[in-house]
């Protein structure tokens, strides 16, 4: 189970993020959707451990994993990049990265990725983890139709597998109906509405 | 280009006093440079990439030490190790140790805040993504600094750089006594001061010669490996 209460993150005078009240059951996937500068990615940055809150206090379930909107490619190829900080999960990669469509590129350095397929480089990087709660800022930002589908796809065979919580900030209202139980819209920082994906969609 | 003549006459006729000299800069330098290293990558990367009460302030002084004049540094270090300073009894005063030391405390802020700002600036990204992935804190910064050894170098070499050209606090502390604590730079000075410029002139070729070694030696020990 997430609680937050009371959370406040201000930058000087400017508040960024101003949430009084906040829970997600344990196993629950919530999408966070709201305009740019709404603070999505503020609060998965909080909860990531990743950014102090000014003010506040919340609970969250650990482990917790947390893809960045632009994660940074390591050094070596994509099978090494998925490897790392992992033990004997060679078979369980070459797998994940058959699933999605990524092994052409196995001995190819990270590094001469596109922009999609760093993305889903990326969310494989935290797939061969444990993990209690999954944070997951923009993850199809960059993908295309496809490359998307198989990467949703892959995070409901995780949760399914780990039964771990998952926030997820998307644009897509299309991502948000086809994985999240749960639409928290923020705006300027403050929650402005609360629902199911259909009440999002059909608004 | 007499001095340039000058400069391999002198390395190929393998001048006792020339290789003497070359032998106590290089150790000089090694030592000076390992040491500030050892020191200021830890201590940089954590001054880059944690946040804590007096941070501001540490900066600040970090970045005064990092122009600390030489002449300054030696003779603080002087007066520490002189017969009668704290550390006198270790008799180390003109001696090559204590020049390692003079200049360890010239190089250290420089590798500090050297690194320090690369971390800030560039590693944020290293540091989420690992951090995301869920990885213990020693990891990460393993991790961090492998990412970051281009970067890292040139800041090893700007060290390297600082000790190797470096006159004020080792000609205090060191003396420039001949076939002992004589290094480059010192024997430069020396020469320039009797008038045998070419002669000087010759041993600033060859100073430019060994970093421009060094440098070429580091690129290729942290060239980048191809995968594709």
């Amino acid at each position: 189970m997430i609680e937050l209460t009371n959370l406040k993150k201000q930058y000087g005078a400017r508040t960024v993020l101003d949430v009084p009240s906040l829970s997600v059951k344990a196993g629950a996937c919530v999408a966070l959707i709201g305009a740019n500068g709404s603070g999505k990615t503020t609060l998965l940055r909080i909860l990531a451990g990743q950014l102090k809150p000014t003010d506040g206090t919340f609970s969250a379930p650990q482990p917790v994993l947390y893809l960045p909107q632009r994660s940074y490619a390591f050094r070596g190829t994509v099978l090494q990049n998925v490897l790392i900080g992992t033990k004997n999960k060679r078979e369980e990669a070459l797998s994940l990265l058959e699933r999605m469509e990524l092994t052409p590129l196995l001995q190819k350095s990270a590094r001469s990725l596109s922009g999609g397929e760093l993305q889903r480089l990326a969310f494989c990087r935290l797939m061969l983890r444990e993990s209690a709660l999954l944070l997951l800022d923009e993850p199809t930002s960059a993908c295309d139709a496809h490359a998307a589908e198989l990467l949703l796809r892959e995070l409901q065979r995780f949760r399914a597998a780990q039964n771990c919580s998952v926030l997820l900030s998307t644009h897509s209202s299309a991502v948000a109906a086809q994985v999240a139980d749960r639409c928290v819209q923020l705006e300027n920082g403050r929650i402005s509405a609360d629902g199911t994906p259909q009440q999002f969609c059909t608004r | 280009m007499d001095a340039f003549r000058q400069a391999m006459h002198l390395l190929f006729t393998l001048d006792d006093e020339l290789l003497q000299i070359l032998g106590v800069t290089m150790r000089m330098s090694f030592f000076s440079t390992t040491i500030s290293c050892l020191i200021g990558l830890p201590l940089g990367t954590l001054l880059g990439t944690h946040s804590f009460r007096g941070k501001a302030f540490l900066k600040k002084l970090l970045h005064t030490l990092m122009g600390l004049p030489p002449v300054v540094a030696g003779l603080l270090v002087y007066t520490l190790f002189t017969h009668y300073g704290p550390f006198g009894s270790l008799h180390l005063l003109f001696t090559v140790r204590v020049m390692v030391i003079a200049q360890c405390l010239l190089i250290t802020p420089v590798v500090t805040g050297l690194c320090a700002s690369y971390m800030e600036q560039s590693a944020a990204g290293i540091l989420e993504t690992a951090r995301g992935m869920g990885l213990p804190a020693g990891r990460v910064l393993l991790l961090c600094l492998s990412e970051s050894r281009t970067s890292l170098l040139s800041v090893v070499l700007s060290a390297f750089g600082r000790s190797i050209a470096e006159v004020g606090a080792v000609s205090i502390v060191g003396g420039n006594i001949q076939w002992k604590t004589r290094v480059m730079t010192t024997a430069i000075m020396l020469e320039t001061n009797k008038g045998n410029f070419s002669f000087a002139l010759a041993l600033g070729c060859i100073l430019l010669l060994i970093a421009f070694a060094v440098n070429i030696a580091a690129s290729w020990i942290v060239k980048e490996v191809r995968y594709d």
